[in-house]
């Protein structure tokens, strides 16, 4: 009888930790890049760097940052702004898309208004600066550099709210 | 057959089921991996949605919107080439967006000074925020900047500068890109898509440079920009006092630029006080801000 009970117990435990897997959630990463943090804060140090259409599995969730694992299996902090949620097949054998799509598809898809469409419109408007814009992209700011400024001018975390 | 053996037969049975689910599920999760154009393309409805409105706009797309508004700006004002002044409103900004509520944005933001002396600022989509010369005269501390820039930052993060599309523009595109499982386009298909893509940013340009956004959502970006300001650390009267300054200078500049594009300054003011007066009290201003304000602006004062 004992036995029959400890069974039992058993399987509970693998029923719920099979059912959390299957409800777990899938995420696309939407930013060109992101960083997957060590701790759910921007001043946390980065683990990996992730592109636009990496697909991540969900594990937790805290203030507007989830913890996720890879397809390599590290797991590691996203901010939730850098991802979409959404169940992403990516086995299917359907190869058409209906003649109107989901933004996750037009996503996935690298479609929409893109690169393709730029050069289109740059052919037809010579006077659009894109070569500022350009360099616009250029200025960046390291995490160094920005930990530097808020330590110094007691911002953030080294002084302002939460 | 006893009862108990048979519960434990049921059982192994039950047990060697999950097992084998755990391990499709295992190849499932292994299967997770970057997208490449040929998965992506067999990608599944879900049940979701089809685009009908800006917020269907992806990220890459509001990128490449925002991009072309850029050049659009920036080929009717000169940009002023001061690296170091550059930096310090990058710098300013960054450490306003990690405190924002969208933070991370498709390639970022990035903010430019144009050469006037015209007081303006604007945010185009994608996260490309310019503010002139003019206006950086009129700021009187990093305070005032930041407030600046978290409003800023505050209309990109509302998508105002996408909710300024006409829908009927924006339904018609969603319908050509959706047609084609292909990524590139075919020559017709994309010189209507094109043609489409400039009234998208005709759209949006006379919204930003000619006409302003509506009323309601500069007092949203206001708001936004108190918030995000006080969540970064800086006083958030920084708001107050630059359109205080804005109160005082309405008067000789009525029709250009930031006058012409903003609702009246001193009801603002007004609403940005209320919101202040019910939030806790900020910490003194460290003297190491005003200076390294100084020494940035040095250059347009």
């Amino acid at each position: 009888m004992r036995k029959l009970s400890r069974m039992n117990s058993l399987l509970g435990c693998v029923f719920i930790v099979l059912v959390t897997a299957l409800i777990a959630e899938t995420l696309m990463v939407k930013v060109q890049t992101t960083h997957l943090r060590k701790e759910p804060k921007f001043y946390a140090s980065t683990i990996t760097v992730l592109r636009a259409g990496e697909v991540v599995e969900t594990m937790s969730a805290a203030d507007g940052w989830y913890q996720v694992k890879t397809a390599k299996g590290t797991v590691g902090w996203l901010h939730s702004s850098a991802v979409q949620t959404g169940s992403f097949n990516l086995t299917a054998t359907d190869r058409t898309l209906a003649a109107k799509a989901t933004a996750d598809e037009i996503a996935l898809a690298g479609k929409g208004f893109n690169k393709q469409v730029e050069e289109s419109y740059k052919t037809k408007n010579s006077n659009a600066n894109f070569a500022a814009v350009d360099r616009m992209l250029k200025v960046k700011v390291s995490r160094d550099q920005l930990l530097k400024f808020l330590k110094e001018g007691m911002l953030g975390i080294y002084g302002g709210r939460p | 057959m006893s009862q108990s053996q048979k519960i434990r037969i049921g059982t192994c049975a039950l047990l060697i089921f999950v097992l084998m689910s755990c391990a499709t599920l295992e190849q499932q999760i292994d299967a997770i991996s970057p997208v490449k154009v040929s998965d992506a393309e067999t990608a599944v409805k879900v049940g979701k949605t089809l685009r009908d409105s800006f917020r269907d706009i992806t990220e890459e797309e509001e990128y490449y919107i925002g991009r072309a508004v850029s050049a659009l700006i920036l080929s009717k004002y000169a940009v002023y080439n001061d690296n170091r002044l550059t930096q310090y409103i990058n710098t300013v900004g960054q450490a306003v967006v990690v405190h924002s509520d969208r933070p991370e944005i498709y390639a970022g933001y990035h903010f430019l000074i144009l050469d006037t002396d015209e007081v303006n600022a604007l945010a185009a989509p994608g996260g490309f925020i310019f503010i002139t010369k003019g206006l950086l005269k009129r700021c009187r501390d990093e305070e005032t900047i930041g407030a600046i820039l978290a409003h800023e930052v505050g209309h990109v993060a509302a998508k105002h500068g996408l909710q300024s599309i006409k829908k009927s523009r924006l339904l018609d595109a969603f319908v050509l890109i959706g047609q084609e499982a292909s990524k590139r386009y075919g020559p017709q298909e994309l010189a209507q898509l094109t043609s489409i893509f400039e009234d998208v940013l005709a759209d949006i340009v006379e919204k930003l440079v000619e006409r302003g956004y509506d009323r309601k959502f500069e007092h949203e970006a206001d708001k936004l920009g108190v918030e995000v300001s006080a969540n970064t650390g800086y006083d958030p009267n920084g708001l107050v006092d630059f359109l205080q300054t804005m109160v005082d200078d309405s008067a000789g500049q009525t029709g250009k630029g930031w006058f012409k594009t903003h609702p009246s300054a001193k009801d603002r003011m007004d609403r940005v006080q209320k919101q202040i007066g019910g939030m806790e009290a900020i910490p003194e201003v460290p003297s190491v801000r005003t200076s390294r304000f100084q020494q940035a602006v040095q250059s347009v004062k």
